[in-house]
């Protein structure tokens, strides 16, 4: 427990050290005026998909996967990038902006735990709607070479794009 | 706050600190599992509303928790953070926004509230957020966060465009 609160200050910390929790940083790129938020998502994404690779490789992780469920998925993340643009917040920085003294990330947190109730009210029956499920896949090529290959080339191709973005700040 | 502000970290820094803590947190003898948030949500809710029995509240119970105090963390960080740095700001309408739509307080908190409804519901749709299925899952090349990851993109940008339509930023 305090091994996972830890973990979550460094989080925090690195977020709001960043700004990329802010307003005017999430809303400015839903203005496709400010691109701090993607090149930072890029570099993560970029540098942790190398690493968890080896990570793997050395048996000191596993992969943990999401059932891709084409309503949900999709109807979900209509629903998200909608929202995430409105509100300038998505769910990990509502919780940061709110520890920095944003007031309407406070408020979007709490009408955000009064949504959560609501969702596992009606979950039951939305759940019809979340399907088909097409199972737990992943991009990944079976043979090592190629996907030694794969995981360098879409880590090369995240980070230029990054930098790409960078020229356009 | 007359405190001068300390100069943000560089985006590349971010990132890679970023994914390094995603790669830590998926150790098998650290967390064995990625970052995630919004799972939160659900749980604080339905602990708060007493739906400890229902359905969802069950299959989410052990993500909830541990997302639960990884949140806590980044409140801590964020706010330990902020007042050391000098962001810490007590403020409900954000600058940004200010230049687009207005100072008006209740005009903000009635599209928080819109915002903060869509992205909860969207994100627990879809099984996911930004931490959850964007930086985690595109790291292990998950096709349901891929996807998750494109309709977000796309909905966020044409939502922003129309809903800052004819701002004087």
């Amino acid at each position: 427990m305090i091994k996972v609160i830890i973990l979550g200050i460094v989080f925090g910390v690195i977020l709001q050290r960043s700004r990329v929790n802010t307003f005017d940083r999430i809303g400015g790129f839903a203005m496709l005026k400010d691109f701090t938020v993607p090149k930072v998502m890029l570099t993560a994404i970029a540098v942790s998909i190398i690493l968890l690779f080896i990570e793997v490789k050395l048996g000191m992780a596993g992969f943990h996967v999401k059932a891709l469920a084409i309503g949900g998925i999709v109807g979900g993340g209509v629903l998200f990038g909608m929202g995430m643009a409105i509100l300038g917040y998505c769910p990990g920085t509502l919780i940061v902006s709110t520890g920095e003294g944003a007031l309407d990330a406070l408020i979007g947190l709490i009408i955000g735990i009064v949504t959560g109730a609501f969702f596992v009210v009606v979950f039951p029956h939305i759940l019809p709607f979340l399907g088909p499920n097409l199972g737990k896949i992943q991009l990944l090529p079976v043979s090592t070479p190629w996907k030694t290959v794969t995981v360098v080339v879409v880590a090369i191709s995240l980070f230029w794009l990054a930098r790409k973005l960078d020229t356009l700040d | 706050m007359a405190k001068k502000q300390m100069h943000p970290l560089h985006w590349a820094w971010a990132g890679i600190l970023l994914g390094l803590l995603n790669v830590i947190i998926m150790n098998t003898w650290v967390s064995n599992r990625p970052i995630g948030a919004s799972t939160a949500f659900p749980f604080a809710g339905a602990m708060l509303a007493g739906l400890k029995d229902a359905v969802y509240t069950k299959l989410i119970a052990k993500p909830g928790l541990w997302e639960i105090f990884f949140l806590l963390g980044a409140l801590i960080g964020a706010f330990v953070s902020s007042m050391v740095s000098g962001d810490f700001k007590l403020q409900l309408v954000p600058d940004r926004w200010k230049k687009v739509k207005g100072a008006s307080a209740g005009k903000r908190i009635f599209w928080v509230a819109v915002g903060a409804f869509l992205l909860i519901f969207g994100a627990r749709m879809a099984g996911g957020c930004t931490s959850g299925h964007i930086l985690s899952g595109f790291m292990q090349l998950s096709a349901s966060s891929i996807v998750f990851g494109i309709v977000v993109m796309i909905s966020f940008v044409i939502t922003g465009k129309l809903f800052y339509r004819g701002g004087k930023s």
